[in-house]
């Protein structure tokens, strides 16, 4: 699978379960490598990506997990 | 520059002998808002004993999640100098040995753009740069990554790894602690800046069973060395401290906890066979007695704090493993351990709550090691036990 | 503002190697053996012969940057420019000739510093960030191991013990610091249950996160008010709600206060490693000197210096006495807070008809 499309299935995965459950790091992983057969390292370095342009971050709320940035 | 806030109960403590942590934050003081702010604020909480910190709002450096603490004032107004003062957690080296070009480099960067005061160090083994602003935190990383210097870990993470001096500066020193230290902190750097546990993973490596870390009481995977064979005797050596006033028979023979040592007043013997390694007679007669030739590391797994279903100390899981460049055994081990954990942990969960939820036994067998003897103090008290398919006649 | 230069990630610490004393780069792994010279200087010989010879100094480990500058003008002029801490916030000057021993000495103790803290002694102190610092705290940390070593001082640069003795504070019951195993540690505590901002909790507040945050099950659902209640009678005030739901506040200044536990250890050295046992559940927070806890501590060290043996820790002797005997000399009263009621209660009753009067 293209990177991008990756990134893509990525996002709106974290933006869909905002405010209903909180998603760590390896729950992502799981959950794309499973439904769509792409090898969890391949999702970690896209999730990478997109943290690295800030586009997703990490948050500290009795765990870390995985958000959309707040809007200023 | 005059202090801004009048502090007669912490002004108390800047008197007696012990070096004064008052003076500290005052020193900074003088050309930092930050420490002016800070002294208000922590003279309030001696008045009125309670603490004006409280959580809230995400910070950190693109990319991570993990080597900044956020820290707000719940008085900002009053003290608007530590409306933010978030901590930044840098990576220390291995034994914390440092020259003065590099300690004077950091404190150039904190003067910048922090509050000019640290912890020379944590608990968790990081340099603690102790209160700076949001808009802050990537000039400062920058200034640290450009100078070889890199954030330590901080929530559902790898912790910072650390370590005794060992090999360092001391001869009891079984294995190489800073040396696997520093290579456990370089393979897991991904694990550390990105947490992705269900909750922290702290490594600590001592060298000797003296554990002067205390990795037993706060490490999940408490590395500590050992050996294997004879101590080794100098008996002359052992007869000077004889004459030199020591009482060999009451403060070394008869604390030995395993009774397998003899003197007659001119040999000290040994029965190898039934120490355990506890150390005390090394460490008591250090120029007479060394541990024996072959050398390696006991694993241990599993201690945390009292919360949440009280404190546990780190058991045994590998009795003995050799601790060699590249140390692939044991980065091995690690994964298998992550990987069982990461499928059946819950968030906040650490990896010996969870062995204590589903058993050491399913722990053992998932992650595929032999029970020994070693990891037990005695063996089940009931008669409750488990068998699996194939240990059944069918 | 002037340029950033360009940062790098994972890049890890530096490597320990450029930061070592030559001395101990060339010896490395070939130490022979070590003596102590004095409370707070020792030497170490290498299979080569060479020596190095360590003194070491307290510090409040929070330290401004200008001391830090300080310390290396220390460094630099003695021990060409290196220097180390110890895992107990110690500062470690390391030289390589014996004559360098005594103007460093004298440079440090001109300076104000306290020289001490190795062999049987106490070290310094573990300890947490308190209010400096910390949300959760339920007293201050420095100021408390100020307190102590103020009081304590003589322990660190003179007078020894029967063994060593590790002191530590947390400043409340999360216990950062790992003072469950210690030989004396005191912890923050608080004694009243959270309060619930009902009003707050609403915005504030993941209502299942903070009843999953109670390790006793003590908070439960109200649905009436969309909040929370609390089973006072269940809540141990371990703050852990508080942690998860700001909306819910513990901090009880009338209240909150200090308990002493001791008698841990983390060497294996003759006897297992131990975690630390209660003494006194409760002592009145009062800044800044803290009075009632340094006295309390100061009399528990003394009873174990005069009844302990040689090479004896804390714990070790008193489990050789037993605790019982314990509450006896020290005069510490015991309460209903000392039986254990928690997890592991039970390993910790007298299942056995031996004790003494
Ligand atoms: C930006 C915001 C926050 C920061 C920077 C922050 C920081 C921290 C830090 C540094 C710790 C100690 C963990 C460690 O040693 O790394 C901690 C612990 C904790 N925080 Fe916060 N916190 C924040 C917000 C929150 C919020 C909003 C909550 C809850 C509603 C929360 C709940 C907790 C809990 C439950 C712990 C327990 C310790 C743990 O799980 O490790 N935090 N926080
Ligand atoms: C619910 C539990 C806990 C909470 C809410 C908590 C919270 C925190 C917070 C907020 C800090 C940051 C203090 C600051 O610099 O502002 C902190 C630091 C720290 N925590 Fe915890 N913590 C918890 C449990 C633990 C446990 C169980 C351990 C260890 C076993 C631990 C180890 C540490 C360490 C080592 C630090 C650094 C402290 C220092 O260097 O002063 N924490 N914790
Ligand atoms: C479910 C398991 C068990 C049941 C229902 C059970 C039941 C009993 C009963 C009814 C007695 C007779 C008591 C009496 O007449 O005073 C007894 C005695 C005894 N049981 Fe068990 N038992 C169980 C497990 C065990 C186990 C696992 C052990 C040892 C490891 C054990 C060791 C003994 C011994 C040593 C006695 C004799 C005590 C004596 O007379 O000195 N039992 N048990
Ligand atoms: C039974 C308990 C303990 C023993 C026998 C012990 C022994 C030692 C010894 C001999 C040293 C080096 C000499 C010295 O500092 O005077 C040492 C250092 C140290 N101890 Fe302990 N200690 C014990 C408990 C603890 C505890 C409970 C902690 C922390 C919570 C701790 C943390 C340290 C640290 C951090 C160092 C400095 C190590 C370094 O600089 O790398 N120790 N300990
Ligand atoms: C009379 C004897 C001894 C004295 C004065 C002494 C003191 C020390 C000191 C101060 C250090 C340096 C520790 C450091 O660099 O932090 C050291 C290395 C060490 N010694 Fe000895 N030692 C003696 C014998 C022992 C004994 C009996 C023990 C243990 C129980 C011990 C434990 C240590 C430890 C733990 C270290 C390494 C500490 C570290 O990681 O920094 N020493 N010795
Ligand atoms: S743990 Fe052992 S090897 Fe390491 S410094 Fe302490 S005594 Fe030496
Ligand atoms: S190391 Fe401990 S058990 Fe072994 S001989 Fe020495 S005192 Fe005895
Ligand atoms: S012990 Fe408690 S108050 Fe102290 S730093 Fe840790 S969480 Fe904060
Ligand atoms: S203080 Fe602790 S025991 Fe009490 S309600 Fe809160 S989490 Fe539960």
């Amino acid at each position: 699978m293209e990177k991008d499309e990756l990134k893509k299935i990525i996002y709106e995965l974290v933006e869909k379960s905002m405010g209903k459950k909180k998603l760590k790091q390896s729950d992502i992983l799981k959950k794309v490598s499973a439904d769509h057969g792409v090898d969890k390292s391949e999702v970690k370095a896209a999730l990478r990506e997109l943290m690295d342009a800030g586009e997703l971050i990490f948050t500290y709320f009795g765990g870390s997990f995985v958000e959309i940035p707040p809007k200023e | 520059m005059s202090m801004k806030h009048q502090t007669p109960l912490l002004d108390e403590l800047e008197k007696g002998p012990f070096p004064s942590f008052v003076k500290e934050i005052k020193r900074a003081a003088e050309h930092s808002d930050y420490a002016q702010d800070l002294l208000g604020l922590l003279e309030l909480s001696y008045k009125e004993k309670v603490t004006h910190w409280k959580h809230g709002g995400i910070v950190g450096v693109r990319g991570y999640g993990a080597g900044v603490i956020g820290r707000y004032s719940d008085v900002p107004d009053q003290f608007p100098g530590v409306a933010h003062f978030h901590t930044v957690r840098v990576n220390q080296p291995s034994g914390f040995f440092y020259t003065t070009k590099a300690l004077r480099e950091i404190c150039d960067i904190w003067d910048k753009y922090g509050s000019g005061l640290t912890n020379m160090h944590g608990s968790t083994g990081d340099i603690i740069l102790l209160g700076t602003k949001t808009e802050n935190l990537e000039p400062i990383f920058a200034e640290l990554s450009s100078r070889d210097w890199d954030l330590g870990g901080s929530g559902s993470a790898v912790r910072t790894p650390s370590c005794c001096l060992g090999a360092a500066r001391c001869e009891w020193a079984n294995i190489d602690t800073m040396s696997i230290t520093n290579e456990i902190t370089q393979h897991y750097q991904d694990e550390m800046h990105r947490p992705a546990f269900p909750y922290k993973f702290k490594f600590k490596v001592a060298g000797c069973a003296v554990d002067c870390i205390a990795s037993i009481a706060r490490a999940d995977m408490s590395i500590i060395g050992t050996w294997r064979g004879d101590i080794q005797i100098d008996q002359n050596e052992v007869k000077n401290y004889a004459q030199s006033g020591m009482d060999i028979q009451k403060e070394i023979v008869d604390m030995c906890p395993t009774e397998c040592i003899s003197w007659d007043g001119s040999e000290l013997k040994i029965n190898n066979e039934d120490c355990n390694r506890c150390m005390h007679c090394i460490a008591k007669m250090t120029k007479a007695l060394r541990p024996g030739s072959e050398k390696g590391a006991t694993i241990l797994l599993g201690s945390k704090a009292p919360i949440v279903t009280g404190a546990l100390m780190s058991w045994v899981i590998v009795p003995f493993m050799k601790m060699e460049p590249p140390y692939d055994e044991l980065f091995d081990l690690v994964d298998r351990i992550w990987e069982w954990w990461d499928e059946h942990g819950k968030n906040r969960e650490r990896v010996g709550e969870l062995i204590e939820r589903l058993s050491f036994t399913r722990f053992l067998k998932d992650v595929g090691l032999d029970p020994q003897p070693a990891m037990v103090k005695e063996p089940r008290r009931d008669p409750f036990f488990f068998w699996s398919e194939e240990d059944v006649a069918k | 503002m002037s340029e950033l230069p360009q940062r790098q990630t994972d890049i890890g610490p530096p490597h320990y190697e450029q930061f070592l004393p030559p001395v101990i780069k060339k010896n490395y792994g070939k130490w022979k053996y070590h003596e102590q010279l004095g409370p707070g200087h020792m030497v170490h010989v290498a299979e080569s012969g060479d020596k190095v010879w360590t003194v070491r100094v307290a510090s409040p480990r929070l330290l401004s940057t200008d001391t830090i500058k300080d310390i290396c003008d220390i460094a630099d002029a003695h021990c060409d420019g290196h220097l180390r801490f110890t895992t107990r916030n110690n500062i470690e000057f390391m030289v390589d000739d014996e004559s360098k021993v005594e103007p460093l000495m004298k440079e440090l103790t001109e300076k104000g510093f306290m020289i001490g803290g190795i062999g049987p002694r106490i070290s310094n102190v573990v300890h947490t960030q308190g209010w400096v610092h910390c949300h959760s705290a339920a007293t201050d940390a420095s100021g408390l191991v100020k307190a102590l070593m103020d009081d304590l001082g003589e322990y660190f640069t003179t007078k020894s013990l029967p063994n060593r003795v590790r002191l530590a504070v947390a400043c409340c019951v999360n216990m950062c610091g790992a003072v469950h195993c210690s030989d004396i540690a005191l912890v923050g505590v608080h004694k009243t249950p959270p309060r619930i901002e009902h009003e707050k909790i609403k915005n504030l507040c993941e209502i299942p996160s903070t009843i999953a945050s109670c390790p006793t099950s003590a908070i439960s659902p109200d649905p009436q008010k969309k909040s929370v209640k609390i089973k006072i009678e269940k809540c141990m005030y371990c703050g852990n709600c508080y942690s998860v739901c700001p909306a819910m506040p513990i901090a009880d200044p009338k209240n909150d206060g200090i308990a002493i536990v001791i008698g841990g250890k983390v060497s294996n050295l003759r006897s297992n490693p131990k975690f630390s046992k209660l003494a006194v559940p409760w002592l009145p927070n009062t800044p800044p000197r803290w009075t009632e806890t340094v006295a309390a501590v100061r009399k528990i060290l003394e009873t174990y210096a005069a009844g302990a043996k040689k090479h004896e820790r804390v714990g070790e002797w008193v489990e050789r006495i037993g605790w019982e005997k314990f509450f006896k000399v020290t005069g510490l009263e015991f309460t209903l807070q000392h039986v254990d009621d928690f997890t592991f209660a039970r390993e910790t009753w007298r299942m056995a008809a031996t004790f003494k009067w």
